[in-house]
């Protein structure tokens, strides 16, 4: 990895003295002291509860759950790392056939919600299911599969995001050196992706953590199932157990935030030559295809066979082909309202905090970048009561925001947030200094150089985290069946009643329509605009 | 990306205007699904000209909603798939008692002794049998046979699932704490499988996964309603066993309700013939007042054993179930 590193292009910042904006450092002051509703609510509840905090946290019924939430964490954050790069260099940079189709299939597995992909590998894999003589999952290996299949994304994305920002001119020196095709590639071109992807194996492993519908479903024992097993009955041991993971989820954020980011040889020029695959070909296309097979086309094959098999109970609930489609217009306008305003509000609020951390490295930044980070990492029940505990101890004039479109859009903003945090982090980190000088000496001022200069830079990796934050918030339930304004339901929350109480056919047509719509959504305001640039 | 911008702004406006109604608005927390009571609500606003603002979610979920809200909770009327959710509510003081009228339209045992909630359709908890794997004569008779060798490794669970947590309660009410807690130990030891919930029971008894389950009857008649050809089937323990326990949806009053009169008359509707015909014919539930009959294919009420569980005052209530079924070794697994 070293040996990428002596370009000249990143030398030290200059001498002249950075007219620095305090006012960014507080502004990411403010936004991280929002992010710590959650974390503060689980303090206060459990101080005021009475937690035996060190107990609890040193029993073994914690510890082996817990164990276990690791275990899948990071077993998925590596798979993701893994699979997500090599299907992001191969889209970009490789010449596999169908690009265009991967490149719009690959991202859409993020916005099906765990318990539904769950239930449908459940359904459609092992004896007994749509395809018998492929084995069943089950377990950790049922979870794996399962999270690492709905979550690499979290990886593609970004990294997808980077590779299109990353100039030809250093590879075609080291080609020009004689250095080979692959060398180039690990050494020259890896390197750069190195943030994105920790990055985005960030945001899988702190997803794993969180996740409660795959890991139930597929019986795999976690903290999260403790959390919300004794969520009614035994509300000190569920809240305590919340803050094991968040203070978990904080440590992980700092020590990733301690981890110094080398700048990036980031610039403007073209986009670097496509590698013939050769013979390699089939085994690009082999991954992919494997890929979009177990997390989309079978959750999609399971939906398509309960919605043909449709329902006998005529009038209650979807019954089948043939049935009016109606009743989702509704939720799907919801959806992709909610979902739009969730992602650029997101990626708006939390981009002070990411300049401030990468450009002025103040710890105030850092301390709002690890917060932001970590609120990932919290069951979204634990958001969503979070909220409401805030939301009704708010002053008098400010009641009427409970259960109101904002005051949802400000849940989805605090539990997503990480993830266009992350990518702007990176998108920033690719900006040369030297443009920005440049810019300075000509006489641009910092609006004008963020507009002209870093903004344009930076669009394919904001766009990416927002990208996130729409799919996310596309599947989001806990949130929204406690915040909406009342009578806002979404395809999400339709999905998880329908599931609730078995009406299967129901399930399948709703996710289908979930899937046309996070297709066409990330079309229009992730892929398209990154494609005309 | 300038039109994008105009269209945000108009939905957002349409969404923040459209809070606008009739007067008469009663707001209701359900932990019933739209699919299993929409219908009766179009109804009730058809014929009373009342609207009907509905926040639909998990039970429990709910209930946590409410007790968060505190004084501030916009809920009137609080409807639970599970007495246990409504019995956390009536614990902390945040039902309002029911008046008798009210109450006396369903049989003592469905309703909360001191008028808190009243239970509106009941579902029983049955074992669903794999009928490919398991020769129905030799259904077991009790709950208590499942821990016999013969079924080791066979009968799958839901150790976290709410409607188990209240099978579990009751048997603590009727059979002491002692025994409850050996029974669980027995299934834990009997390498009972557990799921999720009722409907990942079901639906692994299905495909031959596990060959028996205890759920809720609903979620195999659901699962024949979506797909006919279904190997599973329905056991209801024979002789009042408490495997067969009824387990009642209920409604109570929240206290902060803004017209309680207007909620005291919504649950008198959902207890009126046609509601409870509803639930008998479409959601293939136990009615539970107006004498309406179950459905043909169900067993008659009164050869299963109705408890009179009123979680709440149980010593130690839920917790202590939840408790229970942690020290047994059923769950974390």
């Amino acid at each position: 990895m070293r040996a990428a590193s002596p370009a000249p292009e990143v030398a030290p910042p200059p001498a002249a003295p950075r007219r620095k904006a305090r006012w960014l450092p507080a502004l990411s002051l403010v936004v991280g002291g929002v992010f710590l509703f959650p974390v503060a609510y689980l303090l206060w509840e459990a101080i005021f509860l009475g937690s035996e905090f060190w107990a609890t946290l040193s029993s073994g019924d914690t510890l082996r759950p817990l164990a276990n939430s690791l275990l899948i964490a990071s077993t998925t954050a590596a798979a993701c790392a893994v699979l997500g790069t090599s299907l992001a260099w191969l889209v970009a940079r490789s010449t596999m056939p169908g690009r265009a189709m991967w490149r719009l299939l690959l991202p859409l597995p993020l916005v099906i919600p765990s318990f539904v992909g769950a239930t449908a590998i459940l359904v459609a894999f092992g004896p007994g299911g749509l395809v018998p003589f492929f084995p069943r999952l089950d377990g950790f290996w049922g979870a794996f599969v399962v999270l690492t299949m709905l979550s690499y994304p979290y990886v593609y994305l970004p990294v997808l995001a980077r590779l299109r920002a990353t100039p030809a001119s250093l590879e075609e020196a080291s080609r020009l050196l004689g250095v080979g095709t692959w060398r180039t590639q690990i050494g020259i071109v890896l390197p750069q992706l190195r943030s994105a992807i920790a990055a985005g194996t960030l945001l899988v492993f702190l997803y794993g953590l969180s996740d409660f519908g795959a890991v139930s479903l597929m019986r795999f024992d976690t903290i999260t199932r403790a959390i919300f097993s004794s969520r009614l009955f035994d509300r000190t041991a569920s809240l305590t157990l919340g803050l094991v993971l968040a203070l978990l989820a904080l440590g992980v954020a700092a020590v990733d935030r301690a981890v110094p980011r080398r700048p990036h040889h980031g610039a403007i020029g073209r986009t670097p030559a496509r590698y013939s695959l050769g013979t390699g070909s089939i085994l690009a296309v082999g991954l992919a295809t494997t890929t979009v097979g177990l997390a989309l086309v079978a959750p999609i094959g399971v939906f398509v066979a309960w919605v043909v098999r449709g329902s006998s109970t005529v009038g209650v609930g979807y019954s089948g082909l043939g049935d009016d489609l109606g009743f989702l217009l509704s939720p799907l306008v919801n959806s992709a309202v909610a979902a739009v305003v969730a992602a650029a509000v997101a990626a708006i609020v939390v981009l002070p905090v990411a300049f401030a951390t990468v450009r002025r490295r103040r710890v105030a930044a850092g301390f709002a970048s690890t917060v932001v980070t970590s609120t990932f990492a919290l069951p979204g029940l634990v958001v969503a009561l979070a909220i409401v505990f805030w939301a009704v101890r708010a002053p008098a004039p400010m009641a009427f925001l409970y259960q109101s479109f904002p005051l949802l859009i400000l849940a989805y903003v605090l539990h997503f947030g990480a993830q266009t945090l992350q990518a702007s982090e990176t998108a920033i980190g690719a900006v040369p200094a030297r443009y920005d000088e440049a810019a300075r000496m000509l006489g641009a001022g910092g609006g004008k150089r963020f507009l002209t200069v870093d903004l344009p830079l930076m669009a394919p990796g904001l766009l990416a985290g927002a990208g996130l934050v729409l799919l996310s918030t596309l599947k989001e339930l806990p949130a929204t069946l406690l915040l909406a304004p009342i009578g806002f339901d979404t395809l999400a929350t339709r999905i998880w009643a329908a599931a609730e109480d078995g009406f299967f056919a129901e399930v399948g047509i709703t996710s289908l329509v979930l899937i046309l719509l996070s297709g066409a959504l990330t079309w229009s305001f992730v892929l398209r605009p990154e494609l005309e640039r | 990306m300038r039109n994008t911008l105009i269209a945000l702004a108009l939905a957002l406006a349409a969404l923040t205007g459209a809070c606008s109604g009739s007067d008469d608005v009663l707001t209701v927390y359900s932990g019933r699904s739209e699919n299993l009571i929409q219908p009766l609500l179009d109804d009730y606003t058809a014929t009373t000209g009342v609207d009907v603002d509905v926040r639909f979610g998990d039970s429990a979920d709910l209930a946590l909603l409410i007790a968060e809200e505190g004084d501030r909770s916009p809920a009137d009327v609080f409807i639970s798939q599970s007495p246990g959710a409504i019995g956390f509510l009536a614990e902390r003081g945040r039902l309002q008692a029911i008046d008798d009228a009210v109450l006396d339209l369903v049989p003592a045992e469905f309703h909360n002794a001191d008028g808190l909630w009243v239970g509106l359709s009941g579902r029983v908890r049955v074992l669903v049998y794999n009928t490919d794997l398991v020769d129905a004569a030799e259904l077991p008779d009790s709950v208590f046979d499942l821990t016999a060798a013969e079924f080791r490794s066979r009968v799958g669970l839901a150790p976290t699932n709410g409607s188990f947590q209240d099978f579990v309660t009751a048997m603590r009410e009727i059979n002491g704490d002692d025994t409850t807690l050996a029974w669980l130990e027995a299934m834990a030891a009997n390498d009972a499988q557990t799921y999720a919930n009722n409907t990942a029971i079901v639906q692994a008894v299905g495909r031959g996964e596990v060959p028996y389950g205890l759920v809720n009857h609903y979620y195999n008649l659901r699962a024949l309603a979506e797909d006919a050809g279904a190997a599973s089937a329905n056991h209801f323990f024979p002789d009042g066993d408490i495997g067969a326990l009824l387990i009642a949806t209920a409604a109570g009053i929240v206290d902060t309700a803004d017209d309680s009169g207007l909620a005291r008359e919504f649950i008198e509707f959902l207890l009126s013939k046609p509601a409870q015909r509803f639930f008998a014919d479409e959601t293939f539930e136990y009615p539970l007042a107006a004498g309406v009959p179950p459905s043909g294919d169900l067993p008659p009420l009164s050869s299963l054993d109705v408890a009179t569980y009123d979680f709440d005052r149980l010593g130690g209530g839920l917790e202590r179930t939840t408790e229970l079924i942690d020290a047994s070794g059923l769950t974390g697994s």
